[in-house]
């Protein structure tokens, strides 16, 4: 095939699943394109991804916040009342010696989504002031990075199983974090699931194409 | 204008530009960061996967959970802990357990070995697509192994009075280690390769 430049490399895109070569198309505001080897989605076009996203990441951090601060559940075994949080979780392996899987742990539910969140919400933020080119490029970088070490939902169905395994044992009362946790997970699995970083590469691109590298 | 070999054509892993593929030393144009080597990747994950593998047999051999029920300590694996939650009829999360600890390892070692084969040897007369399917679900079921280091970290938070109380096991370290050797040999992996060689 015959380009340009090299530039011209961007009108490409290699499908990450199954990486066929395919030519980058307009496609319809709200649509997405699907590869044609696997089917899987390439990517999608929506004029106000900037404000969703960080809509979404606000949101987000709210309700991570609430996770955080309120127990997740509470239990009632023998008449003594014990419930957990999310720090609590990791400082009872701490606590018990567990250093190694304590730290991952603090890594996979806490530091990582929490660092993900504040990511995307200057991400979209500089891309709606348009400022920023590079700190903007070096975000992003460090977002793919960590993006597949974010492990909240697990931990989510995690609890369901931990709390499964008492029905019979102890009286269970799911707490307002639980939900806050919920309702995270399903942002983050939206933001990171659907909103790929190749599409907000695209969208730097648009931005920033006729701006000077500051 | 420039001649581009379409075969080439590489995937930028950190942000998905389309790259030239020009020989050994490959920086992204896009966002810079350097594009896996081909010559080391599999050394790489040759090696994460090994040390996956030799740990989760501590993995399964330690109790995995300790619980101290009115002075009586009991430890039970992962096995034993599914077997126990069959027998007293909690099948679904007998399922989950095991599925997770078990299945999902088991199989993710098996399909990055058969890769890695089939990368350096004629193997397998699967299509490319198939491999590359196969690679992109071992990296998207995975992580979900994790399932029981996280249940095992809820239930002794949450489980810790002077009668009852339950602790992590030796297992769990071995676990989370494993889990996260195979998750750094799976990133590691150049999807690229299967292209190159089938
Ligand atoms: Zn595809
Ligand atoms: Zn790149």
């Amino acid at each position: 095939m015959k380009l340009e430049n090299e530039d011209a490399l961007d009108n490409y895109i290699i499908c990450h699943q199954c990486l066929t070569l395919h030519e980058e198309i307009a496609i319809a505001d709200g649509s997405h394109a699907c590869c044609t080897g696997c089917g899987g989605v390439l990517y999608r076009y929506n004029t106000q991804r900037i404000d969703h996203g960080l809509a979404l990441s606000i949101t987000g951090l709210i309700f991570f916040a609430l996770a955080n601060f309120f127990p997740l559940v509470q239990i009632e075994v023998l008449g003594t009342e014990q419930f957990i949080t999310i720090s609590k979780t990791i400082f009872t392996l701490f606590e018990s010696g567990f250093y190694l899987v304590g730290l991952i742990c603090a890594f996979l539910i806490f530091i990582f989504p929490l660092m993900i969140f504040l990511i995307n919400l200057c991400v979209f933020a500089l891309l709606k002031a348009q400022k920023g080119k590079k700190i903007t490029k070096e975000l992003l970088v460090l977002l793919a990075y960590i993006t597949p070490w974010s492990m909240t939902d697990i931990f989510l169905v995690s609890i369901l199983v931990a709390l499964v395994k008492l029905i019979g044992y102890a009286q269970i009362h799911i707490g307002v974090a639980f939900w806050a946790l919920l309702v995270f997970v399903l942002i983050d699995v939206y933001l990171v699931k659907r909103i790929q970083i190749f599409e907000i590469w695209m969208l730097h691109k648009r931005i920033f194409a006729h701006k000077d590298e500051v | 204008m420039i001649e581009v070999d379409e075969s080439t054509l590489i995937r930028c892993a950190i942000c998905g530009a389309v790259n030239m593929d020009k020989g050994k030393k490959n920086i992204c144009r896009r966002c810079h960061s350097s594009i896996k080597d081909k010559h080391f990747s599999t050394q790489k994950s040759w090696a994460y996967l090994i040390t996956g593998m030799i740990a989760y047999i501590p993995a399964n051999m330690y109790p995995i959970l300790i619980s101290t029920q009115f002075g009586q300590t009991e430890g039970s694996t992962i096995l034993g802990g599914v077997i126990f939650l069959w027998e007293h009829g909690s099948y679904p999360i007998a399922m989950v357990i095991f599925f997770a600890s078990i299945i999902i390892p088991v199989l993710k070692f098996l399909i990055l070995i058969y890769l890695l084969i089939s990368v350096k040897y004629p193997l397998g007369k699967d299509k490319k697509v198939t491999k590359h399917k196969l690679y992109y679900m071992t990296e998207v079921i995975g992580p979900w192994s994790m399932i029981d280091v996280f249940v095992v970290a809820v239930l002794s938070a949450l489980i810790h009075l002077s009668m009852v109380s339950i602790v992590a096991g030796t297992a769990v370290t071995a676990f989370a280690i494993s889990v996260f050797f195979t998750l750094l040999s799976a990133h590691a992996f150049d999807a690229r390769l299967i292209k190159e060689n089938c």
